[in-house]
């Protein structure tokens, strides 16, 4: 076996006793649900450690799993607990009120200058700050739109690759610019994620 | 393939990653089958509690909405069972027992009782802990042997190390609780019985293919 493997096994191990420890020891129950996060990210290190291109697209399944289950979870915690926070106005600072648009528009335009999965991100992320420092009574119905015909452009282009492979170049394109657009929607929800109407 | 199963009825492959069914999982699959079909036809029952020194009795019963997404996670817990039966490969079967782990505490925790949220909880926890074996096993095993395919791994010429195959259990049993529900008896406070069963069943059934898996390989 790899010294470099057996190494990494050997910390993983470690941090797994210090992780389960940290949770027998813990008796709040917040802090538990935060100590499982400490858990799932070293079920992800465990398949990172494999170290080729399968366990790279391992990794994201078992992402998708640990954070579903933290999601649940912290949803029982609260209903169990009883939190019903109203909604509030959001952070009221002035330069919450001017900086969103030249730092949303500068994050955008870089995310469409480097498309894909990568420029989604990018340009999600100056989404998520908008929606975070301003109101977001806006209207998500477009949103969902231009997510759901983005999904159906990436399916075009997937079956562009299958069926007529001498035109790779138009599917990447396809399926980049979809892609772009996709990831930019979903991660635009995460901004307006504290209660209140549309949402 | 080992004798454990019998022969193969039924292979399905794409590339590497495959179904199949031998006659020990095909039976595991129809129990699956046969309770998801139930679960969708079923009434749930009214739960009844006994008033204590006299001669009466509640009749607890399940409001539509409640009903309607406890049958919807019930559904979708078979459905993940029936997967985790008939897959071929390792790490696919860790994602179906963890999406059964996942809709065990749905099922549970749309109760709006304290008790059961509280037990809904603490099984959530150890069903998302029980993940890092789970996944932690699979990554071992694909790590020292390069495959994760259940026939090629059954062939032989392999050492898989014994300490993946106890991870992998460690991690089944995390997820499907079954020797802990006795602790648990909270849970079965929850009315609506034919949900809470497939509970039970679902983690019955991922511990009997885990014992398939973890002899074969």
């Amino acid at each position: 076996m790899i010294l470099t493997y057996s190494i990494g096994l050997f910390v993983a191990f470690a941090v797994t006793g210090i992780a389960f420890f940290a949770l027998m020891r813990e008796t709040d129950g917040l802090h538990r649900l935060l100590l499982t996060d400490l858990v799932e990210v070293v079920t992800l290190a465990f398949i990172a450690l494999v170290g080729t291109d399968l366990a790279e697209a391992l990794i994201l399944p078992g992402l998708v799993v640990g954070t579903s289950e933290l999601i649940a979870l912290s949803e029982i915690y609260r209903v169990k607990e009883g939190f019903n926070r109203p909604p509030s106005d959001g952070l009221q600072i002035e330069v919450m009120e001017t900086a969103p648009p030249i730092l949303a528009a500068l994050l955008v335009g870089y995310g469409i200058i480097l498309s894909g999965f990568s420029g989604g991100a990018v340009a999600g992320l100056g989404v998520i700050f908008y929606f975070l420092s301003r109101d977001h009574h806006e209207r998500f119905e477009v949103i969902e739109t231009a997510s759901g015909y983005s999904w159906v452009i990436w399916i075009v282009a997937f079956f562009t690759f299958m069926i007529f492979p001498e035109r790779w170049f138009f599917a990447v394109m396809l399926a980049g610019s979809a892609i772009l657009v996709k990831v930019m929607a979903k991660m635009s929800i995460i901004g307006t994620m504290r209660g209140g109407p549309n949402v | 393939m080992s004798d454990i199963g019998g022969v193969d009825l039924f292979v399905l492959e794409f590339g590497d990653i495959l179904h199949y069914f031998t006659p020990y999982s095909l039976t595991l699959f129809i129990f699956a089958l046969i309770f998801t079909v139930l679960v969708i036809v079923a009434r749930p029952e009214r739960q009844l509690d006994i008033v204590f020194g006299g001669d009466a009795y509640y009749a607890k019963k399940t409001p539509i909405s409640e009903r309607r997404f406890r049958r919807f996670m019930a559904i979708a817990c078979g459905l993940a069972s029936m997967g985790a039966m008939a897959s071929g490969d390792i790490f696919n079967y860790t994602l179906f027992v963890s999406m059964v782990g996942i809709t065990n505490v749905g099922i549970v925790a749309a109760v709006k009782s304290r008790h059961v949220l509280n037990a809904a909880y603490e099984y959530g926890i150890v069903a998302m802990v029980g993940t890092l074996p789970l996944f932690g096993g699979a990554a071992l095993i694909l790590g020292t042997t390069g495959t994760l395919s259940i026939p090629a791994l059954a062939t032989g010429g392999y050492a898989v190390p014994l300490v993946a195959k106890i991870l992998l259990a460690l991690g089944v049993t995390g997820e499907g609780m079954a020797p802990f529900y006795a602790a648990k008896a909270e849970m079965f406070r929850a009315p609506g019985a034919p949900y809470v069963i497939m509970c039970s069943l679902s983690s019955l059934l991922i511990f009997l293919r885990v014992v398939e898996i973890v002899i074969t390989i």
